[in-house]
Protein backbone atom coordinates (compact mmCIF):
# COMPACT_ATOMS: atom_id res chain seq x y z
CA UNK A 1 0.00 0.00 0.00
CA UNK A 2 1.46 3.56 -1.07
CA UNK A 3 0.08 5.42 1.88
CA UNK A 4 1.53 8.87 0.19
CA UNK A 5 -1.09 8.80 -2.68
CA UNK A 6 -4.09 8.34 -0.02
CA UNK A 7 -6.31 11.42 0.42
CA UNK A 8 -6.43 13.04 4.17
CA UNK A 9 -9.71 11.63 4.77
CA UNK A 10 -8.18 8.46 4.16
CA UNK A 11 -5.20 8.59 6.09
CA UNK A 12 -7.80 9.39 8.90
CA UNK A 13 -9.52 6.01 8.56
CA UNK A 14 -6.23 4.24 8.39
CA UNK A 15 -4.87 5.92 11.32
CA UNK A 16 -7.74 5.10 13.78
CA UNK A 17 -8.05 1.73 12.43
CA UNK A 18 -4.28 1.29 13.70
CA UNK A 19 -3.66 0.15 9.61
CA UNK A 20 -0.35 2.90 10.05
CA UNK A 21 0.57 4.40 13.03
CA UNK A 22 1.26 8.20 12.93
CA UNK A 23 5.29 7.42 13.32
CA UNK A 24 4.89 4.94 9.89
CA UNK A 25 3.01 7.58 8.43
CA UNK A 26 5.52 10.75 8.59
CA UNK A 27 8.38 7.99 8.15
CA UNK A 28 6.81 7.08 4.03
CA UNK A 29 6.43 10.72 3.83
CA UNK A 30 9.94 11.23 4.72
CA UNK A 31 11.05 8.32 3.07
CA UNK A 32 9.77 10.40 -0.46
CA UNK A 33 11.27 13.29 0.70
CA UNK A 34 14.67 11.86 0.48
CA UNK A 35 14.72 9.87 -2.52
CA UNK A 36 12.83 12.78 -4.64
CA UNK A 37 13.65 16.31 -2.82
CA UNK A 38 16.84 16.86 -3.93
CA UNK A 39 15.67 16.90 -7.53
CA UNK A 40 12.53 18.62 -6.77
CA UNK A 41 13.71 21.04 -4.18
CA UNK A 42 10.33 22.23 -2.69
CA UNK A 43 11.36 22.05 0.75
CA UNK A 44 13.78 24.86 2.36
CA UNK A 45 13.86 22.94 5.84
CA UNK A 46 13.17 19.11 6.40
CA UNK A 47 11.84 19.12 10.44
CA UNK A 48 12.25 15.15 11.12
CA UNK A 49 13.04 15.00 14.83
CA UNK A 50 10.20 17.66 15.53
CA UNK A 51 7.97 15.39 13.62
CA UNK A 52 8.40 12.12 15.48
CA UNK A 53 7.74 14.42 18.61
CA UNK A 54 4.73 15.55 17.23
CA UNK A 55 4.05 11.84 16.05
CA UNK A 56 4.70 10.68 19.70
CA UNK A 57 2.01 12.97 20.73
CA UNK A 58 -0.53 12.34 18.08
CA UNK A 59 -0.57 8.35 18.72
CA UNK A 60 -1.29 9.25 22.17
CA UNK A 61 -4.50 11.16 21.11
CA UNK A 62 -5.53 8.08 18.04
CA UNK A 63 -4.73 5.83 21.33
CA UNK A 64 -6.68 7.53 23.62
CA UNK A 65 -9.37 7.68 20.80
CA UNK A 66 -9.56 11.57 20.83
CA UNK A 67 -8.17 12.44 17.58
CA UNK A 68 -9.12 15.29 15.42
CA UNK A 69 -9.31 15.90 11.96
CA UNK A 70 -5.52 16.17 11.51
CA UNK A 71 -4.34 13.98 14.07
CA UNK A 72 -1.46 12.35 13.13
CA UNK A 73 -1.78 13.68 9.85
CA UNK A 74 1.47 15.30 8.31
CA UNK A 75 1.47 18.78 6.69
CA UNK A 76 3.82 20.85 4.94
CA UNK A 77 4.34 24.86 5.79
CA UNK A 78 5.12 27.20 3.32
CA UNK A 79 8.67 28.97 4.81
CA UNK A 80 6.95 32.47 5.51
CA UNK A 81 4.42 31.12 8.22
CA UNK A 82 6.07 31.63 11.56
CA UNK A 83 6.85 28.20 13.54
CA UNK A 84 8.36 28.90 17.01
CA UNK A 85 11.94 27.14 16.88
CA UNK A 86 11.89 26.41 13.29
CA UNK A 87 13.67 28.52 10.83
CA UNK A 88 11.60 30.77 8.65
CA UNK A 89 13.26 31.92 5.69
CA UNK A 90 10.83 33.35 3.49
CA UNK A 91 13.40 32.09 0.91
CA UNK A 92 15.64 35.22 1.49
CA UNK A 93 19.33 35.57 2.40
CA UNK A 94 17.48 38.49 4.70
CA UNK A 95 16.08 35.87 7.25
CA UNK A 96 17.87 32.96 6.27
CA UNK A 97 18.61 32.08 9.58
CA UNK A 98 15.36 33.57 11.33
CA UNK A 99 13.67 31.22 13.83
CA UNK A 100 10.75 32.94 15.09
CA UNK A 101 9.85 33.36 19.01
CA UNK A 102 6.34 32.43 18.19
CA UNK A 103 3.98 30.44 16.45
CA UNK A 104 1.50 31.86 13.86
CA UNK A 105 -2.29 31.37 14.54
CA UNK A 106 -3.21 28.92 12.03
CA UNK A 107 0.23 26.77 13.25
CA UNK A 108 -1.18 27.22 17.15
CA UNK A 109 -4.47 25.61 15.52
CA UNK A 110 -3.12 23.04 13.66
CA UNK A 111 -1.14 21.75 17.08
CA UNK A 112 -4.60 21.99 18.81
CA UNK A 113 -5.37 19.05 15.89
CA UNK A 114 -2.09 16.97 16.82
CA UNK A 115 -1.05 17.31 12.93
CA UNK A 116 2.70 16.52 12.17
CA UNK A 117 4.83 19.07 10.62
CA UNK A 118 6.65 17.99 7.23
CA UNK A 119 8.92 20.93 6.75
CA UNK A 120 8.64 24.18 5.40
CA UNK A 121 8.50 25.03 1.71
CA UNK A 122 9.99 27.12 -0.63
CA UNK A 123 8.65 30.05 -2.20
CA UNK A 124 9.29 32.95 -4.10
CA UNK A 125 11.05 35.37 -1.95
CA UNK A 126 8.73 37.25 0.41
CA UNK A 127 6.34 35.65 -1.81
CA UNK A 128 7.42 38.07 -4.62
CA UNK A 129 7.03 35.97 -7.81
CA UNK A 130 4.68 33.50 -9.75
CA UNK A 131 7.79 30.75 -10.39
CA UNK A 132 9.49 29.95 -6.89
CA UNK A 133 12.77 31.17 -9.16
CA UNK A 134 12.98 34.27 -6.79
CA UNK A 135 13.85 31.92 -3.67
CA UNK A 136 17.15 32.23 -2.33
CA UNK A 137 17.50 28.71 -1.06
CA UNK A 138 15.45 26.16 -3.23
CA UNK A 139 14.68 27.18 -6.58
CA UNK A 140 11.80 24.33 -7.10
CA UNK A 141 10.76 22.42 -10.21
CA UNK A 142 7.32 21.25 -11.29
CA UNK A 143 6.80 17.63 -10.91
CA UNK A 144 5.28 16.93 -14.11
CA UNK A 145 8.16 18.40 -15.87
CA UNK A 146 11.41 19.38 -14.42
CA UNK A 147 12.29 22.23 -16.84
CA UNK A 148 9.51 23.40 -16.20
CA UNK A 149 8.49 26.10 -12.74
CA UNK A 150 6.28 25.06 -10.41
CA UNK A 151 4.74 28.42 -10.24
CA UNK A 152 4.43 30.66 -7.45
CA UNK A 153 4.65 32.28 -4.99
CA UNK A 154 3.76 28.68 -2.92
CA UNK A 155 5.51 26.41 -5.66
CA UNK A 156 7.17 24.39 -3.15
CA UNK A 157 3.98 23.82 -1.10
CA UNK A 158 2.03 22.90 -4.27
CA UNK A 159 5.03 21.00 -5.74
CA UNK A 160 5.55 18.63 -2.50
CA UNK A 161 1.45 18.16 -2.74
CA UNK A 162 1.90 17.06 -6.73
CA UNK A 163 5.01 14.94 -5.94
CA UNK A 164 3.57 12.93 -2.96
CA UNK A 165 6.10 14.59 -0.71
CA UNK A 166 2.78 16.06 1.42
CA UNK A 167 -0.73 15.09 1.79
CA UNK A 168 -1.19 18.83 1.82
CA UNK A 169 -0.07 22.06 2.42
CA UNK A 170 -0.21 25.43 3.69
CA UNK A 171 0.75 28.24 1.25
CA UNK A 172 -0.77 32.29 1.34
CA UNK A 173 -2.27 34.35 -1.56
CA UNK A 174 -1.57 37.88 -2.25
CA UNK A 175 -2.14 37.71 -6.07
CA UNK A 176 -2.69 34.29 -6.97
CA UNK A 177 -0.03 32.43 -4.91
CA UNK A 178 -1.91 29.84 -4.10
CA UNK A 179 -4.04 29.05 -7.32
CA UNK A 180 -1.72 29.34 -9.90
CA UNK A 181 1.28 27.17 -8.10
CA UNK A 182 -1.54 24.66 -7.68
CA UNK A 183 -2.88 24.97 -11.35
CA UNK A 184 0.69 24.29 -12.77
CA UNK A 185 1.28 21.50 -10.52
CA UNK A 186 -1.66 19.73 -10.81
CA UNK A 187 -3.68 20.09 -7.36
CA UNK A 188 -6.36 22.44 -5.51
CA UNK A 189 -5.54 25.28 -3.66
CA UNK A 190 -8.14 27.55 -2.41
CA UNK A 191 -7.66 31.08 -1.13
CA UNK A 192 -10.36 31.99 1.16
CA UNK A 193 -11.65 35.23 2.10
CA UNK A 194 -10.18 37.97 3.59
CA UNK A 195 -10.86 37.83 7.15
CA UNK A 196 -11.31 34.41 7.39
CA UNK A 197 -7.85 33.34 8.34
CA UNK A 198 -5.74 34.90 11.09
CA UNK A 199 -2.52 36.50 9.62
CA UNK A 200 -1.06 36.62 12.48
CA UNK A 201 2.34 34.98 12.16
CA UNK A 202 2.10 35.25 8.45
CA UNK A 203 5.31 37.40 7.31
CA UNK A 204 3.48 40.44 5.18
CA UNK A 205 4.10 41.48 2.01
CA UNK A 206 1.05 43.56 1.24
CA UNK A 207 -1.40 43.12 4.55
CA UNK A 208 -4.86 44.19 2.58
CA UNK A 209 -4.02 41.49 0.20
CA UNK A 210 -2.67 38.85 2.01
CA UNK A 211 -4.43 35.54 2.84
CA UNK A 212 -3.03 31.57 4.13
CA UNK A 213 -5.52 28.90 2.51
CA UNK A 214 -5.00 25.25 2.28
CA UNK A 215 -3.03 23.32 -1.03
CA UNK A 216 -4.50 19.42 -1.07
CA UNK A 217 -5.12 16.68 -3.64
CA UNK A 218 -8.78 17.91 -3.88
CA UNK A 219 -11.64 20.48 -3.02
CA UNK A 220 -12.50 18.12 -0.24
CA UNK A 221 -8.89 17.73 1.64
CA UNK A 222 -8.95 21.72 1.53
CA UNK A 223 -12.21 21.80 3.02
CA UNK A 224 -11.24 19.36 6.05
CA UNK A 225 -7.98 21.90 6.27
CA UNK A 226 -9.78 24.99 5.86
CA UNK A 227 -11.50 23.67 8.39
CA UNK A 228 -8.55 23.77 10.71
CA UNK A 229 -7.44 26.79 10.34
CA UNK A 230 -10.34 29.10 9.75
CA UNK A 231 -11.71 31.40 12.78
CA UNK A 232 -11.37 35.07 14.66
CA UNK A 233 -8.18 35.69 16.35
CA UNK A 234 -7.59 38.96 18.42
CA UNK A 235 -4.44 38.99 17.39
CA UNK A 236 -5.67 40.16 13.62
CA UNK A 237 -7.52 43.33 13.33
CA UNK A 238 -8.71 42.26 10.10
CA UNK A 239 -9.59 38.91 11.00
CA UNK A 240 -13.50 38.46 10.69
CA UNK A 241 -15.52 37.70 13.51
CA UNK A 242 -18.52 35.39 11.86
CA UNK A 243 -19.63 32.20 12.26
CA UNK A 244 -17.12 29.52 10.60
CA UNK A 245 -19.40 27.13 8.72
CA UNK A 246 -18.20 23.08 7.99
CA UNK A 247 -16.90 23.83 5.06
CA UNK A 248 -17.43 19.68 3.88
CA UNK A 249 -20.99 20.01 4.52
CA UNK A 250 -22.49 21.05 0.98
CA UNK A 251 -19.69 18.65 -0.35
CA UNK A 252 -21.38 16.04 -3.12
CA UNK A 253 -24.53 18.23 -3.27
CA UNK A 254 -26.09 18.93 -6.58
CA UNK A 255 -25.03 22.06 -8.19
CA UNK A 256 -28.34 21.55 -10.42
CA UNK A 257 -29.95 25.18 -11.22
CA UNK A 258 -26.29 26.87 -9.66
CA UNK A 259 -25.93 30.05 -11.82
CA UNK A 260 -22.36 29.88 -12.89
CA UNK A 261 -20.75 32.96 -14.57
CA UNK A 262 -18.31 33.38 -17.47
CA UNK A 263 -17.04 37.22 -17.59
CA UNK A 264 -16.09 37.48 -21.31
CA UNK A 265 -12.55 39.52 -20.93
CA UNK A 266 -11.06 36.51 -18.99
CA UNK A 267 -11.54 34.44 -22.03
CA UNK A 268 -9.57 36.81 -24.19
CA UNK A 269 -6.55 36.34 -26.68
CA UNK A 270 -4.05 36.97 -24.19
CA UNK A 271 -5.07 33.42 -22.57
CA UNK A 272 -3.92 30.30 -24.62
CA UNK A 273 -6.68 28.43 -26.71
CA UNK A 274 -5.80 25.03 -24.73
CA UNK A 275 -6.83 26.77 -21.18
CA UNK A 276 -9.86 28.25 -22.73
CA UNK A 277 -10.84 25.08 -24.16
CA UNK A 278 -10.61 23.20 -21.15
CA UNK A 279 -11.94 25.76 -18.79
CA UNK A 280 -14.94 26.20 -21.25
CA UNK A 281 -15.25 22.25 -21.61
CA UNK A 282 -15.04 21.91 -17.80
CA UNK A 283 -17.89 24.63 -18.18
CA UNK A 284 -20.01 22.34 -20.36
CA UNK A 285 -19.52 19.27 -18.02
CA UNK A 286 -21.04 21.36 -15.05
CA UNK A 287 -23.58 22.59 -17.45
CA UNK A 288 -24.65 18.91 -17.73
CA UNK A 289 -24.73 18.68 -14.27
CA UNK A 290 -27.41 20.89 -13.98
CA UNK A 291 -25.63 24.43 -13.74
CA UNK A 292 -26.86 27.59 -15.46
CA UNK A 293 -23.77 29.58 -17.51
CA UNK A 294 -23.82 32.77 -17.76
CA UNK A 295 -22.09 35.53 -19.71
CA UNK A 296 -21.22 38.48 -18.31
CA UNK A 297 -18.49 41.17 -18.34
CA UNK A 298 -15.91 42.92 -16.17
CA UNK A 299 -14.37 45.79 -17.71
CA UNK A 300 -12.00 46.66 -14.79
CA UNK A 301 -9.88 43.95 -15.34
CA UNK A 302 -8.25 45.78 -18.41
CA UNK A 303 -6.54 47.83 -15.48
CA UNK A 304 -6.33 45.08 -12.93
CA UNK A 305 -2.40 44.44 -12.90
CA UNK A 306 -1.61 48.34 -12.76
CA UNK A 307 -4.58 48.50 -9.78
CA UNK A 308 -2.58 45.01 -8.32
CA UNK A 309 1.11 46.03 -8.00
CA UNK A 310 0.75 49.68 -6.68
CA UNK A 311 -1.69 48.80 -4.20
CA UNK A 312 0.68 45.74 -3.59
CA UNK A 313 3.67 46.85 -4.10
CA UNK A 314 3.29 50.40 -1.19
CA UNK A 315 2.25 47.79 0.91
CA UNK A 316 5.61 46.18 0.55
CA UNK A 317 7.19 49.11 0.72
CA UNK A 318 5.79 49.83 3.90
CA UNK A 319 6.42 46.08 5.43
CA UNK A 320 9.62 45.38 4.61
CA UNK A 321 10.89 48.89 5.94
CA UNK A 322 11.34 46.98 9.48
CA UNK A 323 14.56 44.76 7.48
CA UNK A 324 17.15 47.09 8.85
CA UNK A 325 19.76 44.00 9.80
CA UNK A 326 19.42 45.08 13.55
CA UNK A 327 16.73 43.69 15.54
CA UNK A 328 16.94 40.25 13.19
CA UNK A 329 17.66 39.21 9.64
CA UNK A 330 20.81 39.51 7.80
CA UNK A 331 23.58 41.83 8.91
CA UNK A 332 25.61 44.31 6.37
CA UNK A 333 28.49 46.03 7.38
CA UNK A 334 28.70 50.15 7.91
CA UNK A 335 30.74 53.11 9.91
CA UNK A 336 26.92 54.59 10.30
CA UNK A 337 23.75 53.38 11.09
CA UNK A 338 22.09 54.42 7.74
CA UNK A 339 25.34 53.05 6.06
CA UNK A 340 24.53 49.43 7.87
CA UNK A 341 21.01 49.64 6.91
CA UNK A 342 21.47 50.20 3.50
CA UNK A 343 24.13 47.29 3.19
CA UNK A 344 21.75 45.49 5.30
CA UNK A 345 18.99 45.20 2.48
CA UNK A 346 21.19 45.93 -0.26
CA UNK A 347 22.79 42.22 0.11
CA UNK A 348 19.98 40.97 2.27
CA UNK A 349 17.49 41.11 -0.59
CA UNK A 350 16.86 40.07 -3.89
CA UNK A 351 16.46 41.71 -7.14
CA UNK A 352 12.56 41.08 -7.75
CA UNK A 353 12.24 42.37 -3.53
CA UNK A 354 14.09 45.60 -4.28
CA UNK A 355 11.79 46.12 -7.47
CA UNK A 356 8.97 46.12 -5.73
CA UNK A 357 10.34 48.32 -3.16
CA UNK A 358 11.12 50.75 -5.11
CA UNK A 359 7.68 50.58 -7.04
CA UNK A 360 5.89 51.36 -4.27
CA UNK A 361 7.74 53.91 -2.98
CA UNK A 362 7.51 55.71 -6.34
CA UNK A 363 3.51 55.53 -6.21
CA UNK A 364 3.46 56.76 -2.47
CA UNK A 365 6.08 59.21 -3.39
CA UNK A 366 5.11 62.76 -3.26
CA UNK A 367 3.69 63.64 -6.44
CA UNK A 368 3.01 60.20 -7.81
CA UNK A 369 0.68 58.99 -5.10
CA UNK A 370 -2.81 60.74 -6.44
CA UNK A 371 -1.77 59.84 -9.84
CA UNK A 372 -1.11 55.88 -9.48
CA UNK A 373 -1.88 54.51 -4.97
CA UNK A 374 -5.02 56.66 -5.31
CA UNK A 375 -6.17 55.55 -8.69
CA UNK A 376 -5.03 52.29 -7.82
CA UNK A 377 -7.44 52.72 -4.69
CA UNK A 378 -10.49 53.90 -6.93
CA UNK A 379 -9.46 50.97 -8.96
CA UNK A 380 -10.53 48.78 -6.36
CA UNK A 381 -13.95 49.90 -5.36
CA UNK A 382 -14.50 50.01 -8.94
CA UNK A 383 -13.39 46.08 -9.44
CA UNK A 384 -15.64 45.72 -5.76
CA UNK A 385 -18.78 47.26 -7.42
CA UNK A 386 -18.29 44.84 -10.71
CA UNK A 387 -17.93 41.58 -8.99
CA UNK A 388 -20.99 42.79 -6.69
CA UNK A 389 -23.07 43.21 -10.06
CA UNK A 390 -21.73 39.94 -10.96
CA UNK A 391 -23.06 37.95 -7.83
CA UNK A 392 -26.10 39.55 -7.83
CA UNK A 393 -27.43 37.10 -10.77
CA UNK A 394 -24.91 34.89 -10.21
CA UNK A 395 -23.78 32.43 -7.38
CA UNK A 396 -20.19 31.74 -8.62
CA UNK A 397 -18.09 32.77 -11.12
CA UNK A 398 -15.50 30.28 -13.53
CA UNK A 399 -12.12 31.62 -15.05
CA UNK A 400 -8.56 30.27 -16.01
CA UNK A 401 -6.61 29.98 -13.38
CA UNK A 402 -3.42 31.17 -15.44
CA UNK A 403 -2.87 32.25 -19.14
CA UNK A 404 -0.86 29.22 -20.01
CA UNK A 405 0.22 26.12 -18.39
CA UNK A 406 3.58 25.57 -16.60
CA UNK A 407 6.40 27.42 -19.00
CA UNK A 408 10.21 27.10 -18.59
CA UNK A 409 12.62 27.69 -16.03
CA UNK A 410 13.96 30.80 -17.43
CA UNK A 411 11.45 32.30 -19.98
CA UNK A 412 10.53 34.71 -17.81
CA UNK A 413 13.92 36.36 -16.05
CA UNK A 414 14.76 39.46 -16.39
CA UNK A 415 11.53 40.45 -18.02
CA UNK A 416 9.51 41.73 -15.12
CA UNK A 417 6.41 43.24 -17.22
CA UNK A 418 5.68 39.34 -18.82
CA UNK A 419 5.74 38.29 -14.71
CA UNK A 420 3.35 40.60 -13.65
CA UNK A 421 1.07 40.53 -16.52
CA UNK A 422 0.89 37.07 -16.10
CA UNK A 423 -1.04 37.33 -13.12
CA UNK A 424 -4.33 38.57 -14.75
CA UNK A 425 -6.60 35.64 -13.93
CA UNK A 426 -6.00 36.04 -10.37
CA UNK A 427 -5.61 39.54 -8.96
CA UNK A 428 -8.71 41.00 -8.86
CA UNK A 429 -9.90 38.24 -6.37
CA UNK A 430 -7.93 39.64 -4.09
CA UNK A 431 -7.93 43.04 -4.53
CA UNK A 432 -11.75 42.10 -4.14
CA UNK A 433 -11.17 39.89 -1.15
CA UNK A 434 -13.16 37.50 -2.13
CA UNK A 435 -12.60 33.76 -2.03
CA UNK A 436 -11.17 31.62 -4.95
CA UNK A 437 -10.11 28.09 -5.56
CA UNK A 438 -8.39 26.45 -8.38
CA UNK A 439 -8.80 22.83 -9.32
CA UNK A 440 -7.36 20.81 -12.20
CA UNK A 441 -9.68 20.82 -15.64
CA UNK A 442 -7.98 19.22 -18.15
CA UNK A 443 -4.18 18.16 -19.51
CA UNK A 444 -1.82 20.37 -22.04
CA UNK A 445 -2.87 17.38 -25.24
CA UNK A 446 0.66 17.20 -26.52
CA UNK A 447 3.24 18.40 -23.04
CA UNK A 448 0.87 16.80 -20.65
CA UNK A 449 0.62 19.64 -17.89
CA UNK A 450 -1.93 19.93 -15.55
CA UNK A 451 -4.52 23.49 -17.01
CA UNK A 452 -6.35 24.67 -13.53
CA UNK A 453 -9.62 26.59 -13.51
CA UNK A 454 -10.73 28.82 -10.90
CA UNK A 455 -14.00 28.97 -9.56
CA UNK A 456 -14.54 32.66 -7.79
CA UNK A 457 -17.23 33.00 -4.59
CA UNK A 458 -18.91 35.30 -2.68
CA UNK A 459 -17.82 36.78 0.68
CA UNK A 460 -17.31 34.68 2.98
CA UNK A 461 -19.29 31.28 0.39
CA UNK A 462 -16.33 29.37 0.57
CA UNK A 463 -19.04 26.42 0.65
CA UNK A 464 -19.84 27.12 -2.52
CA UNK A 465 -17.07 26.94 -4.13
CA UNK A 466 -15.84 23.98 -2.70
CA UNK A 467 -18.79 22.25 -3.55
CA UNK A 468 -18.73 23.27 -7.40
CA UNK A 469 -15.14 22.35 -7.23
CA UNK A 470 -15.73 18.76 -5.67
CA UNK A 471 -18.95 18.52 -8.32
CA UNK A 472 -16.34 18.80 -11.36
CA UNK A 473 -13.61 16.84 -9.39
CA UNK A 474 -15.83 13.74 -8.62
CA UNK A 475 -16.22 13.50 -12.71
CA UNK A 476 -12.62 13.85 -13.71
CA UNK A 477 -9.96 11.47 -13.69
CA UNK A 478 -6.70 13.42 -12.48
CA UNK A 479 -3.24 12.28 -13.91
CA UNK A 480 -0.62 12.30 -11.43
CA UNK A 481 2.92 13.41 -12.33
CA UNK A 482 4.96 10.21 -13.10
CA UNK A 483 7.86 12.23 -11.31
CA UNK B 1 12.38 56.49 -20.56
CA UNK B 2 9.54 56.87 -18.18
CA UNK B 3 11.89 57.69 -15.15
CA UNK B 4 15.11 58.89 -14.86
CA UNK B 5 18.63 58.60 -13.06
CA UNK B 6 17.53 61.46 -10.32
CA UNK B 7 14.18 59.84 -9.89
CA UNK B 8 16.05 56.33 -9.17
CA UNK B 9 18.42 57.85 -6.85
CA UNK B 10 15.39 59.46 -5.42
CA UNK B 11 13.46 55.92 -4.63
CA UNK B 12 16.87 54.26 -3.43
CA UNK B 13 16.98 57.29 -0.93
CA UNK B 14 13.88 56.45 0.14
CA UNK B 15 14.07 52.56 0.44
CA UNK B 16 17.21 52.39 1.42
CA UNK B 17 19.47 50.56 -1.36
CA UNK B 18 22.02 51.47 -3.28
CA UNK B 19 23.62 50.46 -6.66
CA UNK B 20 26.59 50.65 -8.45
CA UNK B 21 26.25 53.13 -11.57
CA UNK B 22 25.71 49.62 -13.85
CA UNK B 23 23.34 49.33 -11.47
CA UNK B 24 21.40 52.00 -11.79
CA UNK B 25 21.42 51.57 -15.56
CA UNK B 26 20.20 48.31 -15.31
CA UNK B 27 17.31 49.30 -12.36
CA UNK B 28 16.62 52.12 -14.52
CA UNK B 29 15.18 50.36 -17.74
CA UNK B 30 13.43 47.91 -15.27
CA UNK B 31 11.37 50.74 -13.47
CA UNK B 32 11.01 52.69 -16.81
CA UNK B 33 9.04 49.35 -18.08
CA UNK B 34 7.29 48.70 -15.06
CA UNK B 35 6.40 52.40 -14.71
CA UNK B 36 5.14 52.27 -18.50
CA UNK B 37 2.76 49.77 -17.65
CA UNK B 38 1.93 50.40 -14.52
CA UNK B 39 0.67 53.94 -16.83
CA UNK B 40 -2.04 52.02 -18.39
CA UNK B 41 -4.12 53.19 -15.03
CA UNK B 42 -4.33 56.61 -16.23
CA UNK B 43 -6.60 55.83 -18.74
CA UNK B 44 -9.28 54.85 -16.50
CA UNK B 45 -11.26 57.73 -15.14
CA UNK B 46 -12.78 57.57 -11.78
CA UNK B 47 -12.30 59.34 -8.61
CA UNK B 48 -11.33 58.09 -5.58
CA UNK B 49 -13.84 57.98 -2.54
CA UNK B 50 -12.00 57.28 0.52
CA UNK B 51 -15.34 57.42 2.40
CA UNK B 52 -15.99 53.95 0.53
CA UNK B 53 -12.58 52.52 0.89
CA UNK B 54 -12.42 48.74 2.73
CA UNK B 55 -16.56 49.28 3.49
CA UNK B 56 -16.55 45.37 2.82
CA UNK B 57 -13.50 44.47 5.44
CA UNK B 58 -15.09 44.33 9.23
CA UNK B 59 -12.44 45.65 10.78
CA UNK B 60 -12.43 44.48 14.34
CA UNK B 61 -12.74 46.36 17.72
CA UNK B 62 -8.88 47.04 18.87
CA UNK B 63 -8.65 45.08 22.22
CA UNK B 64 -8.57 47.12 25.27
CA UNK B 65 -5.03 48.53 26.62
CA UNK B 66 -4.54 46.35 29.69
CA UNK B 67 -0.83 45.02 29.99
CA UNK B 68 0.09 41.64 29.86
CA UNK B 69 2.86 38.87 29.64
CA UNK B 70 4.54 39.18 26.42
CA UNK B 71 7.64 37.72 24.96
CA UNK B 72 10.58 36.43 26.54
CA UNK B 73 13.40 39.55 26.50
CA UNK B 74 16.04 36.66 25.90
CA UNK B 75 13.73 34.96 23.08
CA UNK B 76 13.29 38.37 20.92
CA UNK B 77 17.19 38.60 20.97
CA UNK B 78 17.73 35.46 19.73
CA UNK B 79 17.82 36.38 16.39
CA UNK B 80 19.38 39.94 16.37
CA UNK B 81 23.12 39.23 15.02
CA UNK B 82 25.38 41.43 17.55
CA UNK B 83 23.33 42.02 21.37
CA UNK B 84 24.39 42.66 25.02
CA UNK B 85 21.14 42.11 26.21
CA UNK B 86 19.73 44.58 23.89
CA UNK B 87 20.18 45.71 20.28
CA UNK B 88 23.89 46.95 19.40
CA UNK B 89 23.87 49.03 16.61
CA UNK B 90 27.30 51.25 14.77
CA UNK B 91 27.95 54.78 17.16
CA UNK B 92 25.12 57.40 16.10
CA UNK B 93 26.78 60.46 18.35
CA UNK B 94 30.63 60.47 17.96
Amino acid sequence: MNFTKAKIRDLRKMLDSGEISAKELCGEYFKNIDEKDESLLSYITVTKDEALKSAEKAQKMIDEKQAKALTGIPLAIKDNICTDGIKTTCASKMLGDFVPPYNASVIEKLNEQGYVLLGKTSMDEFAMGGSTQTSAFKKTKNPYDLERVPGGSSGGSAAAVSASLAPAALGSDTGGSIRQPSSFCGVTGIKPTYGRVSRYGLVAFASSLDQIGPIANDAHDCAILLNAVCGYDRHDATSARIDVPDFTEKLGQPIKGMKIALPKEFYSDAIDGCVKDAVLSAAKELEKQGAVLEECSMPGLKYAIPAYYLIACAEAASNLSRFDGIKYGFRGEGRTFNDLIIDSRNKGFGEEVKRRILLGNYALSSGYYDAYYKKALALKQEIIKEYNEIFEKCDVILTPTAPTPAYKIGAQDNDPVKMYTADICTVTVNIAGLPGISTTCGYEKDSGLPIGMSIIGKRFDEQTILQTADAWEQGFTPVAPEF
Amino acid sequence: MAVDMKTIEHLCGLSKLSYDEKGMEKVMGEMSDIIDLMDEIKGFDLTYDDTKDNNEIRFCDTREDIPEKSFDTQKLLQNAENTDNCYVVPKVVE
